[in-house]
């Protein structure tokens, strides 16, 4: 018994699940659902398909190096059964799953955060650059030679009453 | 009884193109065009596979001498022959000075079909392309060698000799 992976998604494929296809070079490609199949014969690239590991771990959504996924590997050789051994492997894994869950978590949270403080920095230094280029917004009246000076008009009460006639 | 058959569907066929017309005349005339441009656009996109049947043409992938066989006769099933089934089929190409000519009916087994086959665990199995070796009535390969993979479910059937021969085996 074999857990295979997925060609387009990359998960894993229990026994009985999924279909496999086989090429005329004998390539095979092997398909946990009718969803990545379709999509193979729709000949979409996994790579540029937004929801598969391939697209994920190429733009550095998940976690590419990790200890932990050098336990699963692919043996060639099938494993002597020892109790003991079936035993702590069993122990193991509900460990290395947690362990892989957590620094995956911790990852994703620091994705965002050096993303955050990246875009953070880009604009202060663009600030900086440029700050001559904006001037600060009570700038303009406190200098004498930009404004005109101020001149008061007396208006009679009589326009007004005639301008709200005219309105009417 | 093929006759029957084919005077039947021909029936039905007729009737229901009668009643397709009958609706475009009316209302739902945008609508039906728009479903038959979904359907023609999905079956653009994938040919439905079906079994191997009377007159399906397999390549043939042994020394044996054919190039193409006819399907004329698949030995089991009702609807037709699947991975791994024996046939009846008539070689329709040939090369020169092979053991078999253009004419002759000869047996085959299935180690490629397009159709997906189900496997003993509940998974499935397709091929590329529908293949078939020569075999005699004593389910021997007629040809030595045998070309591209072919499924495991050989030895289920008993065509050990294809499997030793095989190149790949998927």
């Amino acid at each position: 018994m074999r857990l295979e992976k997925c060609w387009f998604c990359s998960s894993t494929i229990y026994p009985g699940h999924g279909i496999q296809f086989v090429r005329n070079d004998a390539k095979i490609f092997r398909f946990c659902r009718s969803k990545c199949h379709k999509n193979f014969k729709m000949k979409r690239n996994p790579r540029k398909v937004k929801w598969t590991k391939a697209y994920r771990k190429l733009n550095g959504k998940d976690m590419t190096k990790d200890a932990t996924f050098e336990f699963e590997r692919k043996r060639n050789r099938p494993e002597r059964y020892d109790r003991n051994v079936a035993e702590n492997t069993l122990k193991a894994i509900k460990k290395i799953t947690k362990i892989r869950a957590d620094r995956l978590s911790d990852y994703i949270e620091n994705r965002d955060k050096t993303k955050k403080s990246k875009v953070r920095k880009e604009a202060a230094k663009e600030l900086e650059q440029s700050i001559h280029m904006v001037r600060a917004p009570g700038a303009k009246e406190n200098q004498g030679s930009l404004t005109l000076p101020k001149i008061k008009v007396k208006v009679s009460q009589q326009q007004t009453e005639e301008n709200r006639a005219m309105e009417e | 009884m093929a006759a029957f058959f084919r005077s039947k569907w021909s029936t039905v066929g007729r009737s229901l193109s009668g009643s397709l017309s009958n609706i475009s005349d009316g209302l739902l005339k945008s609508s039906n065009e728009v479903m038959q441009k979904m359907t023609s656009n999905i079956m653009l996109h994938q040919q439905q596979r079906t079994f191997i049947q009377m007159r399906t043409k397999l390549k043939c992938v042994d020394n044996s001498g054919a190039k193409k066989v006819m399907c004329i006769q698949p030995l089991k099933g009702k609807k037709g022959a699947r991975l791994g089934d024996t046939i009846i089929a008539s070689v329709k190409e040939a090369q020169p000075r092979g053991k078999v000519k253009k004419g002759d009916v000869v047996y085959g087994v299935v180690v490629r079909a397009a159709m997906q086959r189900g496997r003993c665990d509940g998974s499935e199995i397709k091929f590329d392309d529908n293949a078939v070796v020569l075999v005699n009535k004593q389910g021997e390969p007629i040809g030595t060698r045998v070309f591209g993979p072919v499924p495991h479910e050989l030895r289920k059937k008993k065509h050990l000799k294809i499997l030793t021969l095989a190149e790949h085996i998927a």
